[in-house]
């Protein structure tokens, strides 16, 4: 790796586990390999969101040309939000791409990421599907949020309506995570997701 | 009424040269406030770099505190350091901001943009601040007559 991008790494890990956010236990970040390329990123799912109480991992890839580059970062903790792909996590966040600025760096990237947590924009959607529950029925769609917040994030918060749903597709024999991206999609009508899962397998 | 050709960035007709009527077509239905929706306000990449000849013009400074460091490599300064500095006043070692104007146009601090050498990109931003001055026009008048 480039000497520019490891040493600004270094840098920059030490001024993040000095921040106010790390000691608040806003966000955390760890390394994982002794090259700095990769970093396991940590938020807090911010407070009066469907996400509240939820810790969410990121997998973030420093590029040989950063900081000139961004760095690559994805949702490893499952998601259920706009501008977060539900299958991949990737996310679609302007300072991760054309927006990218060399001044921002790890920490502010990571608390950018949280702030779109509680500020969704819908209209420059990641994950089309979520998008339009998200404008369409937002009562089901912040349910669906803290449901999956619950699930994969640890969440405090189980719908119980929902969660018998789950059940009653893995009673089937269908896998947890499927049946809860089928109930998810198709606004959590049984009848739709059972459909739509048994059909795909034909 | 040579300014008047000059502020809107057009020229005027040669000898025996007819208007290119098509284009005259899209600036009537732009003014008109037709084509609104289609002129969304960005840039859909990443802007070009800065022009050649305004990286050549930054001037280069001496720092003269221990207090600051390098936005880019956050590498602290030294009394006596060379930096660049943008129109901004924000400084850099002149590596890391050299090689970041070549990628693209704008502070990487504040985002004040420099100019590019890329035509289109200038053009876009010529039509981005006729657009908001438009809307400003629209909204001045809007004011005078309703309020």
């Amino acid at each position: 790796m480039a000497n520019i991008a490891a040493k600004r790494i270094k840098r920059e890990f030490k001024e993040v586990m000095k921040s106010e956010e790390v000691a608040g236990g806003a966000i955390k970040l760890e390394l994982l390999d002794n090259s700095w390329t990769e970093l396991q990123g940590e938020i807090a799912g911010p407070p009066d969101t469907p996400y509240e109480g939820g810790t969410f991992l990121l997998e973030i890839k420093v590029p040989e040309t950063y900081p000139f580059n961004p760095p690559k970062i994805r949702f490893m903790t499952k998601i259920w939000h706009p501008n977060v792909s539900s299958v991949t996590g990737a996310i679609c966040l302007d300072i991760l791409k054309d927006q990218w600025a060399a001044a921002l760096t790890l920490r502010t990237v990571l608390l950018s990421i949280q702030a779109l947590l509680s500020a969704a924009e819908p209209n420059d959607p990641q994950d089309a599907v979520v998008a339009k529950q998200y404008k369409e029925n937002p009562t089901l769609f912040a349910l669906t949020a803290r449901h999956w917040t619950h699930a994969y994030a640890g969440g405090p918060a189980a719908i119980r309506d929902f969660d018998a749903k789950v059940q009653r597709l893995l009673d089937m024999g269908v896998d947890e995570h499927q049946a809860r991206v089928a109930l998810s999609t198709y606004d959590w009508e049984l009848e739709r997701a059972t459909e739509q899962l048994f059909n795909r397998e034909e | 009424m040579a300014g008047y050709f000059e502020e809107m960035g057009w020229r005027e007709l040669q000898e025996g040269e007819q208007p290119n009527h098509l284009l005259h077509m899209a600036r009537f239905l732009i003014d008109f406030g037709m084509y609104e929706d289609n002129f969304s306000g960005e840039w859909p990449r990443l802007p070009p770099p800065a022009s050649k000849e305004a990286v050549q013009n930054l001037p280069e400074v001496t720092i003269d505190s221990e207090s600051k460091n390098c936005p880019i490599c956050l590498k602290s300064f030294h009394s006596g350091d060379k930096a660049k500095e943008m129109p901004c006043h924000h400084q850099f070692h002149p590596t890391c901001i050299l090689t970041w104007l070549e990628r693209t146009n704008s502070c990487p601090f504040c985002r004040h943009e420099l100019p590019t050498d890329h035509e289109g990109y200038e053009a876009f931003k010529k039509e981005k601040k006729r657009a908001e001055q438009r809307k400003e026009d629209l909204d001045t008048l809007h004011n005078s007559m309703f309020s």
